[in-house]
């Protein structure tokens, strides 16, 4: 026997059972408290459509608990209510509720402006339905693509005809639905249609069905993403038929709320597939021939049928019942659940007792994701109806036709929803509490159209999203003689159906790794290896300060296989670089290499790397780790556009790259190479072909952390063996590896900035003392125009060195200020153990035409001093 | 239909593949005359127009497409592929 745990009880649980039924049965009437009056809620809709069976699962709030499949060992609890939802003291609100009238918060608590924090905290406490789990770790979600030619949602009887007629000659179907075919159908003449449509679903060989995932939108491409249990499938289909029925309308009456009030396929399936009765004394309402299922079902359910109220094309139903015809609902009586309903008839009203009132009403299109398809041109064309989302109220074959139409991309015959009627008095918005009369002051107000109402009222604001009070909210403007804009139903968006936030979030966490050739390398050697931009980059084998060190006295090896390479050759090579450079290119000689900027077409600094001349004509030029991919494109992009035979090949990922840093890197080097080393063969801004250890390198000298340097560029497959010679020929020389950590400091003490992290995006060279590096007098390149106009102007910004009291190394991110106005902002910074200081960059804006020399940082004072911090002749560099 | 973009090497690929480069504004010579339209000025209009797109995920090569910015529409661009 299986159970349920429900609030410290356990509640036996029978094959086929839901959460509502499984708690229906074991006596639950209220299963929830409204979000503001606090009134009882009970099973109304049984289709997932309405908000009055919201429960806790499993520690998971705002479950649906009629389309929650029971499962032995589940945990459900009942949501809101103070001290618990069947004693809630806070129902006094409802009582309350022609004192707090539509727009009360906003008129309210106007003034005093104080007034408002404090309510807020009371309201928000007094509202609203369940809490967030917490100290839950989030469940993941993951995003699976599936591209298909036809997707059909909702597999009724529409959407299976669909999905049928979609699949012929082989096309690719995907059939999705929120729960199971029929499902949520009570037996009946409509499930054994559902039954052998399905088998021949099953059966079609092209027709992937995914059960139990709901569509929660429909967006641009048309692009569908379903919800499902595990993860969320975005669905890239060709075509889309929505096939997700109707519902029936809830009448407007005093108490139509109340415990008791079932829509009528609701209370019929509760019946007819659970086999239990909703009460003991039921009233219908027939306004549809479907009623007659109902009844059906209601009655060998047990209940007793007092009273039909039918409409005058409902025939006879069965003996037994009283019919009363051309009679309506004026209220339903009672306090924890329906104990009586008024009924106007001929003779005027009269009361019935009953604990059941079932609503067989004509039914309106669950039509959100058309409603929204409509809105997106031309995605929007490829999404059609079918069946009664298109044609509410429409027969079995009806809707089988209208399936087979849309599927196979025919028009489909459309009927107008039927006009409700409103009436005086009871909820228009069951989710929000909003009454007729409350609708009735906003239009008095002034708030004259369906969007403004919603606005206003937050009506269709609830957790139902408008599926059982959008037609109401539209047919109350156009009662009152709002025009069809005006009366138009309210804007739908996404989602039609709850999404966890965990399933909003799916896929962000499924990045792209890139790791270098070194990565296990680097693990081995106990790295501590995390996230730099896409890159997996060691930041500290241990104690950056040693890391430090051994780059400032000895030598050390760092990992700068991340840098973007590019060779560019081709006839028109050299002139492309000429052009989208803004250094003189023609004049750097095969065998040097030079510092480089590159600016975007406004004259911002986009990217910056090494330039080295090749013998051949050709170039290589790498870029920042983080800019390889948009340095490739951007260099097609203007050899295309400007039509020149210029090759650019990406040797990102196929070379490996070595920096060997320190005093003593030349001695390390000579002791693995034959080729010269030495500062006259190999001078500083020079590069050469070096074997290292019998491994083909590109060696650079260049020097970000300013000492003597050999950047190896290698062949990414033998970088490993290239590591390990440097590693064990370097043993006595006191050769260890430096991450990030030391590079960051390193950096900072010879005042290079890293581009976005010490940068703003709209930096021209000037702004960060790198002027230097462009070639004005050249008549040409990218972004020269832009960068003429803006030199023009005075500086308005500039990055600027700064030196800070006491240990500074936390101040990154911190304002600077002169004379307590925020004129700047520090970059980086770091208690240099070289300089035994604590140095920073930062950004400082002019201050009456000139900048500030002497600021506050936090309670540290900033003073702007030149950089480099260290070795500012670049003597060690250039060893 | 589908936001596709009609890639000229690869086929019709969806919009997921590629970055985009903007609206097509000259620049086909280096031109200092026309740089300051071409970088300040423009056009943003609703309606159709030439823009520039490449396909990162693909052929990592840039293509020229015709999108019409109120309807989504997009079409492969008649001319040369360039701008
Ligand atoms: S009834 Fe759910 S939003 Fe109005
Ligand atoms: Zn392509």
């Amino acid at each position: 026997m299986a159970w349920i745990e429900f609030e410290g009880r356990r509640v036996r649980i029978e094959a086929g059972d839901t959460v509502a039924s499984a708690l229906f049965r074991h006596g639950v009437r209220t299963f929830t408290r409204s979000i503001k009056s606090h009134r009882r809620r009970g099973l109304t809709c049984l289709t997932g459509d309405c908000a009055n069976c919201l429960v806790r699962v499993d520690d998971e709030p705002g479950m649906r608990s009629c389309i929650t499949p029971a499962r032995d060992g589940m945990r459900v609890e009942r949501e809101g209510g103070v001290p618990s939802v069947e004693r809630d003291l806070l129902a006094a609100l409802d009582r309350l509720h022609p004192l707090l009238p539509v727009g009360f918060y906003s008129k309210t608590f106007i003034r005093p402006r104080l007034a408002w924090t404090v309510a807020e905290r009371l309201i928000r406490g007094a509202t609203g339905i369940g809490r967030l789990p917490t100290g839950v770790r989030p469940r993941i979600s993951q995003v699976r693509h599936l591209h298909v030619e036809v997707l059909v949602i909702g597999a009724g009887v529409a959407g299976l005809s669909a999905a049928l007629s979609a699949s012929e000659g082989g096309r690719s179907v995907l059939l999705c639905d929120e729960g199971e075919p029929g499902w949520l159908v009570a037996p009946g003449p409509t499930i054994e249609r559902i039954c052998s449509l399905a088998e021949a679903v099953q059966r079609a060989a092209s027709i992937t069905t995914l059960w139990h995932h709901a569509a929660v939108g429909i967006y641009e491409g048309p692009l569908v993403p379903l919800a499902g249990p595990e993860r969320l499938v975005h669905v890239h289909p060709e075509r889309v038929v929505v096939a997700t029925g109707a519902l029936e309308s809830l009448q407007t009456f005093r108490g139509n709320d109340l415990p008791g009030v079932w829509l009528g396929r609701g209370a019929a399936r509760l019946a007819g597939r659970h086999g239990l009765s909703p009460g003991r004394r039921a009233v219908i309402v027939a306004e549809t021939a479907e009623a007659l299922e109902h009844l059906g079902a209601l009655g060998s359910s047990g209940s007793k049928l007092v009273a039909v109220v039918a409409s005058d094309e409902i025939p006879a139903p069965t003996a037994g019942a009283r019919v009363i015809r051309g009679g309506a609902v004026m209220a339903a009586l009672g306090r924890r659940g329906v104990r009586a309903v008024v009924i106007r008839t001929e003779r005027g009203s009269e009361r019935i007792a009953c604990d059941t009132l079932v609503l067989s009403t004509r039914r309106f299109p669950r039509d959100a994701l058309l409603r929204m398809a409509a809105d997106l041109p031309p995605s929007g064309e490829a999404v059609v109806g079918a069946g009664e989302v298109v044609a509410p109220g429409c027969s079995l074959d009806e809707a089988e036709q209208s399936g087979a139409l849309a599927g196979r991309g025919e028009a489909v015959p459309i009927s107008e929803p039927p006009a409700p009627g409103l009436g005086a008095e009871g909820l228009v918005c069951p989710c929000e509490d909003v009454s007729v009369a409350d609708l009735e002051r906003a239009w008095e107000e002034g708030w004259r159209s369906s969007e403004i109402l919603k606005r206003y009222t937050t009506a269709t604001m609830g957790p139902c999203r408008g599926a059982l009070c959008g037609w109401a909210l539209a047919a109350f403007a156009r009662a009152r003689g709002a025009d069809a804009l005006a009366s138009a139903r309210t804007t739908a968006r996404p989602p039609a159906r709850p999404v966890r936030l965990e399933q909003l979030a799916a896929g962000v966490h499924e990045v792209v790794e890139k790791r270098t050739g070194l990565h296990h390398l680097h693990v081995s050697r106990g790295a501590r290896v995390d996230w730099s931009g896409r890159w997996k980059r060691p930041f500290t084998y241990g104690d950056w300060r040693d890391e430090h060190r051994a780059v400032r006295e000895r030598v050390s090896l760092m990992d700068v296989g991340t840098l973007g390479k590019f060779l560019i050759g081709g006839p028109d090579g050299r002139e492309l670089l000429e052009r989208v450079l803004p250094c003189r290119v023609e004049s750097l000689e095969p065998g040097r290499c030079r510092y480089v900027v590159v600016l975007d077409e406004g004259g911002y600094v986009m990217d910056d790397g090494i330039l080295c001349a090749l013998g051949d004509g050709r170039a290589y030029l790498t870029s920042t780790s983080g800019g390889a991919e948009r340095m490739e494109a951007w260099l097609r992009g203007w050899a295309d556009r400007w039509g020149l035979r210029a090759h650019i090949v990406d040797r990102t990922s196929a070379l490996g790259a070595i920096n060997v840093a320190g005093p003593r890197a030349r001695e390390l080097l000579s002791r693995l190479t034959d080729d010269p080393v030495d500062a006259s063969a190999f001078p500083y801004g020079a590069h050469r072909h070096l074997t290292v250890a019998g491994v083909p390198c590109r060696a650079i000298r260049v020097g970000f952390v300013g000492e003597l340097s050999f950047e190896l560029h290698h062949p990414r497959s033998r970088g490993f063996e290239l590591w390990t010679a440097l590693e064990q020929s370097g043993a006595d020389l006191g050769v260890r590896p430096h991450g990030l950590d030391a590079l960051d400091v390193l950096r900072l003490e010879k005042g290079h900035p890293y581009l976005g992290q010490d940068t703003l995006p709209d930096d021209h060279p000037d702004k960060l003392g790198l002027g230097w590096t462009v070639a004005m007098d050249k008549p040409w390149f990218v972004g020269r125009v832009a960068l003429q106009r803006m030199r023009e102007l005075p500086l308005e910004r500039r990055l600027v060195g700064l030196e800070l009291d006491g240990d500074a190394s936390s101040l990154r991110g911190m304002p600077l200020a002169l004379d307590g106005r925020v004129v700047g902002r520090v970059t980086s910074c770091a208690l240099s153990p070289a300089l035994g200081r604590s140095i920073g960059l930062g950004w400082l804006r002019a201050v009456d035409g000139g900048f500030p020399q002497v600021l506050r940082a936090g309670s540290a004072q900033a003073r702007v001093v030149p950089t480099p911090f260290y070795d500012p002749e670049g003597v060690r560099v250039r060893a | 239909m589908g936001l596709k973009i009609p890639c000229p090497r690869c086929g019709p690929r969806p919009f997921s593949e590629f970055a985009f480069g903007g609206e097509v504004r000259g620049g086909r010579s280096p031109d200092p005359e026309g740089d300051f339209r071409r970088v300040y000025l423009r056009a943003n209009a609703p309606g159709p127009q030439r823009e520039r797109w490449f396909h990162a995920f693909g052929c990592r090569r840039w293509l020229v497409v015709r999108r019409d910015t109120v309807t989504n529409r997009i079409d492969p661009d008649e001319g040369d592929g360039l701008d």
